[in-house]
């Protein structure tokens, strides 16, 4: 037995347990998202043909082409069959045809999700790192004005619909001020170069600020319920009896308060990317968000299909980092070699 | 003071919630036209006869907000309904049958809440078609998931509560304790989830009717902007009234939800009762007692304390009196034990002679630390004595260490906020300190958690001496250890303070081990020093009531051998 | 270890002695554990151990020793993983729902913590009645139910006319846990399991509890199961003494016996502990 997987072993058997439950519950769910995948075109009321490859074509065709092409799309032979040749398919990131652009679904989804990476990244960064900021400070200030101030507006911009935030911000920062381009994420000559990257990066300015400001309030809420339980604790006396300093005190508590944080915030991806999907659409930003947007308005099935499974495996990456890079952040739940045996 | 704040904010959340309900019910048969009519020229501005203008098509936009209010205060109320439904009932049995019924509902529940909530709602929408229905069984097949998992969550914390115990050990069957106990304890715990729930449907059906999936016969709030999106609304002025009101209609009855949500909250949350807010203890003036001296004994005492009075202030202007009139003085290298009983002020000493007392106690008096006037020391002069000339080992010292860091941080932190070392130094006084208190320097790489309950006393010990502080304040130090721990702690604190020479309060409920220890005691009994003396004193001869009570209740262990023993 | 059980018969088999009320034996518990390190964790190991009608009987160890598991074990609020409980003559360990309710008839328990042992939505009077309404004694029966409540609550000192219709929240500690007594005692059980009833109040209500609990006991001739941390409470208030040790009896005896006479080390180091603080 080599050194590491000693350790392993030496953390004892539930830690072990515990990963190979979560790594099962992740493939269950990336199953379930095929599953549905598979079974919504085919329950729907509807012809499934026209699902597969678009309704103008379905209806145009004679009987021999409709079974020809039922063929081509899966949909000939028994249930089992079919599921099992999709599973196949999805798999080898067989992800059919896209009726809209005339290209497989895969590579459509691979020429928008840097788009989408680049609006959801820096809104996910920005936001835990603002609202944390905020959410500290006022739990640290509990029951002050300020307090009260910062929550009422922190539920204020929570309770917006991001695609509303987004169209005013158009209305005023775009049209009314015209500080920011509204349409789109680069040029449509691009030119390369500097240039270039200023253009984009301005157009990444008002879909970023929505996303950032519609998501502050989960993390601000959960950085201040977290912070007021850490402030509580025994640790939190201890820390004032040392002689600490007010910034090292709030230390002390931030830093058991970002446990929760941190999970959530990983965890959170699939909120931000469903902020996306309608923030994308406003700014018609060429990311996956609109993608659906436009997929479901052109009824175009397949693709519609491939950016949920896109999505779903998104969340599950988020999912999993937050697993993996938990016990970085919390000593508890590292693997260690019990102290007796050391030195 | 804080819950009425929360208060306020739950009555503005009602008064929100009860006008928009107003404008739901009232709005259509006040406002003179039919939505779904041509009343106006398109995109006519705010004013003549059309308080919120119209749209492209010349729909007045006012009467549009009211009919939309009903379909989405209906699809968010029916959806958080249905949904709420569901998870209970998930959630009960899940968290009541346990199981295997538990195991798979909760998997079920987690590849739930994995799946991403909104594409997945837009997929199905798309393929069972638009419709107010449709809406209403999405969000409850979605979001029935988070209820589920926050009922088990408390039912399975309710289960292993006292009253539901007791029940099962009376023979209780399921039914029974399901009925009278764990319903009553955690449905009122739901109210808040449904309210969250309300918020999260009509945000979902917003977004949803944006995007173009809302029911084409009953246009809510969401499907108004998504023509006004599909028309490019916000490139003209038109977006002042046709974008705004909307939102401004989604914004307003989420909003009220949220403020009675987070109110309601507010009240069942344990937490509303610590004091956290910061603030410094304004005393309150003396009212120019003397510093009399000749009260408490000679100028050589280490610590000394005239006149101690803290009292809480209570909702309609009286104040609970936490102590009251303490005269106390501590020699050089004594140990003074006050021994109380809950509710009689001793922790609330310790805080007070530390500086720590947290808003809304109020504090009079004087406590003297070594000839200087602790209650006149600013923030910065108060930071630089904690730790330095006076530590506190505080009350249940098993979680006065940071578990997220090693104890060696935690130490040298002690050290780098008093005195500038340099790392050897640091290192070596840590390493001495250590082997002062028992503790194997490997431990110092060691975490909180790695440790058992006695070590960790060990190192808070050695956390509060760190910086050779001459007064000491003990706080129920071995209060939660085994008896066994509790004689090795007792010994360790008698061996510092004598090698040490530390002058020591001693603060327990447990009148044997503060016996054990203590040079002198006080009996505190109501916020009021009842009784002072040696503890050879207080048990032959202390005449005070209170007094010869806690010295009756000291069980004796009699038998031969102890007879013997107390001759010798 | 024979030896040093002193009290006990060698054979655990013998202790299902027709005489006794409750007889323990063989009886084994461990829990899965979730920390770093180990895999199971044996709290009890072939605990054996009866109890006769009347009896007193204690159990000392520190947090940990597993002394309230056993106690939470005859309760049925755990099942063993293995050994024997016959109450009665009959055999409870196994048994579930109705079956189980019948045969502990009788079997009443006093909890630690008495400001959440009782339910905060129920009146006095209902928490007093709740075992008769349980066990279904006084089906029917309202006045007698009643009059069965008012007397329990009379005989721990508490005014039924004043205490009956408040709620827990407006009682101090000692009454509430004097409520715990009177519920114990309402249904005039033959065992009473109590379960560290003094550790979370004053010491100057202990001991005034403990009496109280006594004179119970004696007045309706129930036995006790006293699970507690302190050696020095059951020099008083048992007949019998268990100490037990990391899921062991390590030794019984009478208090007398045990307290003056230890022989297992671990006793010892118990013993010269509370010297320590009581001699």
């Amino acid at each position: 037995m080599n050194n590491g997987t000693r350790r392993l072993f030496a953390g004892g058997r539930p830690l072990l347990l515990r990963a190979g439950r979560k790594l099962a519950q992740y493939v269950l769910v990336i199953f379930v998202a095929l599953t549905l995948n598979f079974a919504l075109p085919r329950l729907a009321p509807g012809d499934s043909l026209s699902f597969a490859i678009g309704e103008a074509l379905a209806q145009e065709m004679t009987p021999e082409q409709r079974a020809q092409a039922m063929k081509e799309v899966g949909l000939d032979g028994s249930l089992l069959a079919q599921y099992g040749k999709f599973l196949k398919g999805a798999l080898t990131l067989d992800l059919g045809h896209s009726t809209k652009f005339g290209e497989p679904v895969a590579e459509v989804l691979a020429d928008r999700l840097p788009w989408t990476l680049r609006i959801v990244l820096p809104s996910l960064i920005l936001s835990a790192s603002i609202a944390v900021g905020l959410g500290a400070y006022a739990a640290w200030n509990r029951g002050r004005k300020r307090d009260l101030f910062l929550l009422a507006g922190v539920l204020t911009l929570e309770s917006m619909p991001g695609f509303w935030l987004g169209m005013i911000l158009i209305a005023v920062f775009g049209v009314k001020l015209g500080w920011f381009p509204t349409y789109g994420a680069a040029p449509l000559f691009s030119t390369g170069g500097w240039s270039y990257a200023v253009a984009v990066m301005q157009r990444m300015v008002l879909p970023v600020s929505t996303i950032t400001l519609v998501s502050l309030g989960s993390y601000f809420l959960l950085t201040r319920s977290a912070m007021l339980d850490s402030l509580g604790q025994d640790y939190m006396m201890m820390a004032e009896a040392k002689g600490l300093g007010t910034r090292k005190r709030m230390w002390h508590a931030l830093r058991n308060a970002l446990l929760p944080v941190y999970t959530h915030m990983t965890m959170s991806l699939s909120l931000l990317v469903s902020g996306a999907v309608v923030v994308e659409t406003v700014f018609s930003y060429p990311g996956v968000g609109s993608l659906l947007y436009e997929s479901v308005l052109a009824r175009d099935y397949p693709l519609m299909q491939g950016v949920f499974l896109l999505i779903t495996l998104a969340v599950i990456a988020g999912n999993l980092l937050a697993d993996l890079t938990y016990p970085l952040v919390d000593p508890r739940v590292r693997i260690r070699k019990p102290l007796e045996g050391s030195r | 003071m804080r819950s009425n704040r929360a208060g306020a904010m739950g009555l503005v959340g009602l008064f929100m919630l009860a006008a928009m309900l107003l404008f739901t019910l009232l709005g259509p048969a006040l406002i003179p036209y039919d939505p779904a009519e041509r009343s106006g020229s398109p995109l006519a501005a705010p004013g003549n006869g059309h308080l919120l203008g119209t749209n492209d098509i010349g729909q007045d936009i006012l009467a549009e907000l009211a009919t939309g209010a009903r379909v989405s205060l209906t699809i968010g109320l029916v959806g958080a309904l249905a949904s709420m439904l569901i998870g209970v009932a998930i959630g009960v049995l899940a968290g009541y049958r346990g199981g295997w019924a538990d195991t798979l509902l909760m998997r079920l529940v987690d590849v739930s809440l994995t799946l991403p909530f909104l594409p997945l709602m837009i997929v199905i929408g798309v393929f069972l078609g638009p419709s107010m229905s449709t809406q209403i069984l999405v969000i409850a097949i979605l979001m029935w998931a988070k209820v589920a998992r926050e009922l088990r969550s408390q039912i399975l914390s309710v289960r292993t509560r006292g009253p539901v115990q007791a029940a099962r050990a009376m023979g209780a069957g399921d039914l029974y304790i399901l009925r009278r106990h764990i319903l009553p304890m955690t449905v009122p715990l739901m109210i808040p989830q449904f309210i969250q729930a309300v918020t999260a449907s009509i945000l979902m059906e917003s977004s949803l009717s944006f995007l173009g999936l809302g029911d084409p016969l009953a246009k809510s709030w969401g499907s108004i902007l998504f023509y006004a999106n599909a028309r490019s609304a916000f490139l003209t002025d038109a977006w002042i009234w046709w974008v705004v009101p909307p939102g401004l209609c989604i914004v307003w009855t989420v909003l009220g939800c949220s403020f009675v949500g987070y109110w309601l909250e507010e009240r069942v949350s344990p937490r509303l009762q610590s004091y956290t807010a910061l603030g410094k203890i304004t005393p309150k003036k003396t009212a120019g007692r003397p510093a009399s001296a000749a009260r408490t004994g000679g100028e050589s005492a280490a610590l000394r304390i005239d006149g101690l009075s803290v009292r809480y202030p209570k909702a309609g202007g009286e104040a609970v009196a936490a102590l009251r009139d303490i005269d106390l003085a501590v020699h050089p290298a004594e140990i003074v034990g006050i021994v109380g009983e809950s509710g009689s002020g001793k922790t609330t000493m310790a805080s007070a002679i530390m500086q720590m007392l947290k808003p809304p106690a109020a504090r009079t008096g004087s406590i003297r630390l070594g000839g200087d006037e602790l209650t006149a020391l600013s923030d910065r002069e108060l930071r630089a004595a904690r730790g330095r000339r006076i530590a506190l080992i505080p009350q249940a010292a098993m979680n006065a260490l940071n578990p997220v860091w090693t104890v060696r941080k935690q130490l040298t932190e002690a050290i780098r906020c008093h005195r500038k070392l340099s790392r050897a130094d640091t290192q070596a006084r840590i390493e001495q300190l250590l082997g002062q208190v028992g503790i194997e320097p490997r431990y110092l790489a060691a975490y909180p958690h790695e440790l058992s309950g006695g070590m960790r006393q060990r190192v808070v010990i050695a956390m509060a001496l760190v910086n050779e502080p001459s007064f000491v304040i003990a706080d129920e130090p071995t209060t939660g250890l085994d008896v066994l721990v509790q004689v090795e702690i007792i010994a360790l604190l008698k061996k510092l303070q004598q090698e040490l020479g530390l002058s020591m309060i001693f603060i327990s409920h447990d009148l044997p081990v503060v016996k054990r220890i203590a040079d002198r005691i006080v009996i505190l009994d109501r916020g009021s020093v009842v009784d002072e003396g040696t503890p050879g004193h207080l048990s032959v001869h202390s005449g005070h009531p209170y007094t010869r009570k806690l010295m009756d209740a000291i069980p004796s262990i009699g038998g031969r051998q102890m007879r013997q023993e107390v001759q010798l | 270890m024979n030896n040093i059980m002193r009290s006990e018969p060698a054979n655990p088999a013998a202790a299902n002695g027709s005489s006794a009320l409750l007889a323990v034996s063989g009886l084994s518990k461990s829990y899965a554990s979730f920390g770093a390190g180990s895999a199971a964790k044996q709290v009890l190991r072939n605990v054996g151990f009866r109890i006769d009608p009347q009896e007193t009987v204690g159990i000392v160890g520190l947090s940990g020793a597993g002394k309230s598991t056993i106690g939470r074990i005859i309760a049925g609020l755990e099942r063993a993983d293995g050994g024997e409980i016959v109450y009665g003559g009959t055999s409870i360990g196994r048994l579930r729902g109705a079956a189980r309710r019948r045969a502990t008839l009788g079997i009443e328990m006093i909890f630690q913590d008495p400001y959440e042992s009782l339910s905060a939505r129920m009146r006095i009077g209902e928490i007093v009645a709740e075992p008769l309404v349980i066990r279904q004694t006084r089906r029917g029966d309202r006045a007698g139910l009643d009059r069965a409540v008012r007397s329990a609550l009379a005989k721990v000192s508490l005014d039924p006319d004043r205490y009956a219709s408040r709620y827990p929240h407006e009682l101090s500690g000692g009454e509430r846990q004097r409520v715990g007594l009177a519920r114990a005692f309402v249904a005039e059980p033959r065992l009473v399991i109590a379960d560290e009833p003094t550790s979370m109040l004053d010491s100057s209500l202990r001991l005034e509890l403990l009496e109280l609990m006594d004179r119970l006991r004696r007045d309706s001739g129930t036995a006790t199961l006293f699970i507690t941390h302190d050696l020095a409470l059951t020099y008083r208030f048992c007949d019998r003494l268990l100490v037990l040790n990391e899921g062991e009896i390590v030794e019984s005896g009478t208090p007398a016996q045990v307290i003056d006479h230890p022989t297992h080390p671990f006793t010892i180091r118990l013993i010269q502990a509370l010297r320590e603080f009581h001699g």
